[in-house]
């Protein structure tokens, strides 16, 4: 059993660091840089471990030695400068280089991650989570920028400067050194476990403090409540339990890092001592110079920070290898929908859709469309009505393109959408849906999407056309105005509008509306309503309605039922054979919203 | 602030006491290697004298450690009872202002307050004291031992650069702080444009945007590295400052001190002691220079928290306010007109009218036709004018806020609802309610079934961490909780809009059946809610437009006939 556990575990690291292999190409750039870097931790190294020794030659040459030379003591005390400065500039330079590289690696993945997520198939986004994706691009990528910021750094930095300690402990003497070497597993021992004990009570202490946050957050927005139904105490009493809950991890928490802290400094101080005796010992037998003890003790204490930055990098290795494995698992999902190779070019057509025997299933095995065939002739203007669930808003995205169809096809001005590129196929037909996605930013860029090759009075002729323009001037900054988060500061009818204007001023020969006006209140709706109509002219229409009396005016109607087509024709036709529409429309009272529709 | 420090003085005293004492003893550290530099090389020394040095060393090494921890996690851990006790005082503090303290404010700014800078507080408080003491006592004892067993020139001299230390860290903090923020700031911008643009994927691909919203997003990274490599560079040259001007004292001590050596004015024990407390001091000096920001910082946020707690709320009980502990349910409004406070515009004008207990009344009208601040003045949310309105004959700025909350039952119109069970929401207002009562409240406001489809039933939790609740079950679930409370009013603000028709016909039958003598105001936009009332108001534009019966209003053809005509025809096939 426990070895199957670590057989996982291994597989898992095996996983992860392959992962952060395939994640090297993104690297490769950089190589030259990494190569500085690591030139120039050699030299920050070589400086900070030649220091002490160069106050040993000082101590033991020109202060106390047989042959006192103040000269000797300025040469040297000049070197020493130098090698400090040498040093500090290494050090500057390493940082900004290393940084440099590991931002430039974690923008281009960035940048690669966002236009793969884009590529993909709607498919992609029913099965993804947007919260989880956003965490991929914005703090995973992050996560495995401190592979190669920290870990590598601390690596090469750490690792490096250990051995050239050691190095230079065995170079002024062997039996010391040999003693001295005995602290190294005693140091990460002692390092790797309370690094363990630390990350737990760190976990403890921030689950707690979200805890309180999230009460906190949610006891501010419900306050009302809280006051209405007068239980302002009690609520202060389960704030008072998470909250002390915190303090008592957090206090914790501190007392575990302090031990940490005091108990590395305690073994400091025994290995000093611990020099002091071994090497006094040796000092007193002319073994060695005092000034080789005094390098010794200044060795000694320069163990620690490596050793312990070690034991930390063994943490981000951890971290950084599981964000790798996600964010490559987004890289490597191929779009479920792809262009084809060669490309129809997209002609200048009218506008005529046909499905041909299209059945179509988001999920295998569960067709949502069965064997739909149907024509909709250039300029037309046709309505989908059916029950919730009927397929109505599937054919839409069928037609988009959002999903393949599973068998049949479907065309557009007699050629298999399957043959154009998606974007060549979008930009042709336009769908304005029930909830609007609004952009922080300004009206404009609302409309035009950003897409500055769109100039302002395209866009302001656009507005006017679906009647937007009105209420746009009265806005604060007109055009200019910012929209705030979500589009809080406009009202829902105002946010369809600037939906109509964005459709309007990209001109598709086909236009779909997909419940477009459902949310709105009666009274918007009318003149929503009016928008719609100057936008439908000249295009082919499709429009999904609930309302009946949208679509009593269409060319023609499909009236849809659990995935087929069981009624077509106008709505007299449909409202005289007595069928399925008949029965919506009784139960709808389309009628009494006809008197309504025409006094519009 | 200073009534916590003297609670717990004894803390601090025993805290700044045992550090004072584990620098005095860790000063002697270099004093025993200088003594025994000296003994080496006067040639005195002996095995036995060396095992004694080593001795002493290790006991220094040991006491030092145990002061100077107990010191630390005492002070650490009184700075986070203090946070702790600042936290649970804005808490309660929070909970007694009135609603247009919040309109003003943010909740993510209130957070702020309460996460960073009680945070702020506490780090200057706990940590402040521990490193304060330590730097300010090393410091001294430092500079007392050099003084007295070295020399004071030679301490003067090379002193010269690190006392810089402090400075620097003043003056590069709050600049790596400012760059470090805008980097935070820079990659929140970057999710946020993530999520927003993810979210309208569908959009972004039927508008064939997806270039445009890769380049826009790009400029959003690029960002991010410009500001990053800002940061890192400021940071660097900090960095690398602090140990230059330490070797750079150091240096001075090598050069001057080892003259000094040669010369015999000090000894070599001298000379190696000195370089040796030279190297304990930098970390000290570099601390003194954190705690000066720490405490800039702190004093920032103290002020802050400080005018947070000296809001008052504005909704409360008058001096002279009296008990209606039993309320039979009777309305009388007579409101000339209201304003919310700073505000010019009059949202309600001229409202009159009286419910008799055991009424139903339903209140229809336009978005921003005044509906909602109604039913906040009845529940004075917000304060009405004296005089304006009148429960059982009092007026409600003469009752204690206690008692017109518990006679009032009110469901909001987005149905908010608690990240906790199903059955604490329900139970709310009740914390005695047994589960039988629990399950009453939910069948009657015809919830029930739905709930006990969830695997846990009423305990099933929700929120974030749970199941989310359609708009409708919530609407649904803040109902029952109104109507455990078995209020003699109850107030539903829209709370129906997202019930489905036919459970709306089954609710208000029930609402009928339970509520037969007590009184009962229901705001609604969708007609349907309020066919039954014994009397329908319709406002428009804060007045009172028409009034009557469902019957009455449909023969007078005005506002109340439009919306219900538009409405008929609405209910299309999502029936």
């Amino acid at each position: 059993m426990k070895r199957n556990a670590s057989n996982v575990k291994s597989g898992v690291a095996r996983e992860g660091a392959n992962s952060l292999l395939h994640l090297l190409p993104f690297a490769r750039p950089y190589a030259l840089q990494f190569v500085l870097v690591f030139g120039l931790i050699v030299i920050y190294n070589a400086t900070s471990v030649l220091q002490p020794y160069l106050v040993k030659i000082a101590i033991d040459k020109e202060i106390s030695g047989p042959h006192i030379h103040t000269r000797g003591l300025f040469l040297i005390t000049g070197i020493y400068v130098l090698v400090v400065l040498l040093g500090v500039l290494a050090n500057y330079l390493q940082i900004v280089l290393l940084q440099y590289a590991g931002q430039n690696i974690i923008q281009k993945i960035r940048l690669e991650l966002f236009t793969h997520i884009e590529r993909q198939a709607m498919k992609f986004f029913d099965g993804n989570a947007i919260g989880r994706l956003v965490t991929h691009v914005s703090s995973d990528t992050e996560t495995i920028s401190q592979f190669f910021t920290q870990f590598f750094l601390s690596m090469v930095r750490d690792g490096l400067s250990l051995v050239m300690i050691v190095v230079m402990m065995f170079a002024l003497n062997v039996r010391i050194a040999f003693y001295a070497m005995f602290l190294i597993p005693i140091i990460f021992l002692v390092s790797a476990l309370f690094r363990k004990r630390l990350r737990i009570a760190y976990q403890t202490t921030r689950t707690r403090l979200s805890n309180v946050v999230a009460f906190l957050a949610e006891n501010l927005a419900g306050v009302r409540i809280t006051q209405m139904f007068h239980q302002e105490y009690r609520q202060a009493q389960r704030f008072d339990v998470l909250n002390r809950s915190h303090q008592t991890a957090n206090i914790h928490e501190y007392y575990v890092s302090v031990q940490f802290n005091r108990v590395l400094e305690l073994l400091g101080n025994v290995a000093v001592a611990l020099v002091v005796w071994v090497g006094g010992g040796e000092v007193l037998h002319k073994v060695i110079l005092f000034g080789t003890l005094y390098a010794f003790i200044s060795y000694v204490r320069q163990f620690f920070t490596p050793i312990n930055s070690l034991t930390q990098q063994w943490n981000t290795l951890q971290s950084s290898m599981v964000a790798a494995d996600r964010v490559l698992r987004i890289l490597q999902t191929k779009p479920a929908i792809e262009d084809p190779l060669l490309p129809q070019e997209i002609k200048s057509g009218l506008g005529k859709i046909v499905f041909d025997h299209v059945t179509f299933a988001y999920k295998q095995g569960e067709n949502v469309l069965h064997d739909l065939t149907f024509t909709i002739e250039p300029g037309s203007f046709v309505g989908f009505v059916g029950a919730t669930g009927a397929g109505k808003s599937s054919v839409m995205s069928l037609l988009m393109r959002f999903y393949e169809v599973s068998e049949g096809r479907i065309l557009l001005d007699d050629v298999d959408i399957r043959h154009y590129r998606q974007q060549d196929l979008r930009r042709v037909i336009g769908i304005v849906q029930q909830d609007v996605q609004i952009f922080s930013g300004t009206v404009l860029d609302n409309i035009r999407l950003f897409q500055t090759q769109i100039t302002e009075e395209q866009v302001i002729h656009a507005a006017k056309i679906v009647g937007a323009d009105d209420f746009i001037c009265k806005l604060p900054n007109g055009y200019q105005t910012n929209i705030l988060a979500k589009g809080a500061n406009l009202s829902m009818g105002q946010r369809q509008l600037l939906a109509f204007a964005r459709i309007a001023v990209q001109n598709p020969r086909v236009l779909i509306l997909d419940e477009a006006t459902a949310s709105l209140d009666s009274q918007t709706e009318q003149w929503v309503q009016r928008g719609l109509q100057t936008l439908a002219v000249d295009r082919t229409t499709l429009v999904i309605a609930h309302r009946l009396s949208t679509v009593r005016a269409a060319d023609q109607i499909f009236v849809l039922d659990q995935g087929r087509i069981v009624e077509t024709g106008s709505h007299s036709e449909l409202f005289a054979a007595r069928g399925l529409y008949r029965q919506l429309c009784e139960k709808s009272g389309v009628e009494s919203a006809y008197v309504l529709s025409t006094n519009m | 602030m200073r009534q916590y420090l003297i609670t717990k003085k004894w803390s601090y005293t025993t805290a700044i006491f045992s550090i004072i004492l584990s620098e005095i003893v860790s000063v002697q550290f270099p004093h025993v290697l200088g003594e025994f530099t000296d003994a080496l090389s006067r040639g005195a020394l002996t095995s036995v004298l060396i095992a004694h040095y080593a001795f002493e060393l290790l006991v220094i090494g040991i006491l030092y450690v145990l002061l100077y921890g107990v010191g630390q996690m005492l002070n650490g851990r009184s700075g986070r009872i203090f946070e702790y006790q600042l936290r649970k005082r804005l808490f309660e503090h929070w909970e007694s202002l009135s609603t247009d303290y919040y309109q003003q404010r943010s909740i993510g700014d209130l957070l702020n307050h309460a996460m960073n800078d009680v945070r702020a507080v506490r780090e200057a408080l706990s940590g402040g004291a521990n490193i304060l003491t330590n730097a300010v006592f090393l410091l001294l004892a430092t500079l007392y031992m050099t003084f007295t067993t070295i020399s004071v020139q030679l301490t003067f001299i090379s002193m010269i650069p690190i006392l810089l230390v402090p400075v620097l860290v003043v003056w590069f903090g709050p600049k790596i702080r400012t760059a470090s923020r805008e980097v935070q700031e820079a990659l929140s911008a970057m999710a946020e444009f993530t999520e927003e643009s993810l979210s309208a994927v569908r959009l972004i691909k039927a508008t064939a945007s997806e270039e445009v919203e890769a380049q826009r997003f790009s400029r959003k990274v690029q960002e991010i590295v410009k500001r990053q490599m800002h940061m890192v560079k400021r940071s660097a040259i900090f960095q690398s400052s602090i140990p230059l001007l330490g070797s750079l004292s150091f240096s001075i001590a090598l050069l001057y001190g080892g003259l000094l050596t040669v010369s015999h004015k000090i000894l070599l024990g001298q000379f190696v002691a000195f370089t040796l407390y030279l190297a304990m001091i930098i970390t000290p000096l570099q601390q003194i220079g954190f705690v000066i920001n720490n405490f800039q910082r702190a004093s920032a946020s103290l002020a802050r928290l400080r005018v947070l707690l000296s809001a008052r709320p504005s909704v409360v009980d008058s001096k002279t306010a009296i008990s209606l502990p039993h309320v039979q349910g009777a309305i009388e409004v007579k409101l000339d007109f209201f304003r919310y406070p700073n505000s010019e515009h009059k949202v309600l004008e001229g409202i009159a009218f009286s419910v008799q207990p055991g009424q139903t009344i339903g209140i229809v009208g336009r978005t921003g036709a005044g509906k909602t601040t109604l039913a906040n003045l009845l529940l004075r949310v917000f304060d009405p004018p004296r005089g304006a309105i009148f429960i059982d004959g009092v007026d409600i700025r003469d009752v204690v806020l206690r008692d017109l909350r518990t006679a009032i039952a009110y469901v909001p119109q987005d149905g908010f609802l608690f990240s906790t069970t199903i059955a604490e929401n329900i139970g709310f207002a009740k914390a005695e309610a047994t589960p039988s009562e629990l399950m009453q409240a939910a069948k009657d406001a015809m919830v029930y079934e739905e709930i006990v489809r969830f695997k846990e039933g009423m305990n099933t939790q929700i929120g974030e961490r749970g199941v989310t609740l359609s708009g409708g079950q919530k609407q649904r679930v803040a109902i029952a909780r109104a109507l455990i409370k078995n209020a003699p009013i109850m107030i539903l603000d829209d709370s129906l809009s997202a019930v489905d028709m036919n459970t709306e016909k089954m609710l208000i039958t029930r609402l009928k059946q339970l509520r037969t003598k007590k009184t009962t105001l229901i705001i609604a936009h969708r007609l349907s809610a309020v066919f039954h009332a014994d009397q329908i108001l319709v406002l428009d534009e804060g007045r009172i437009v028409e009034r009557g019966t469902h019957e009455e209003l449909l023969q007078r053809f005005g506002i109340y006939r439009t919306l219900y005509d538009l409405q008929q025809g609405e209910q299309g096939v999502t029936v």
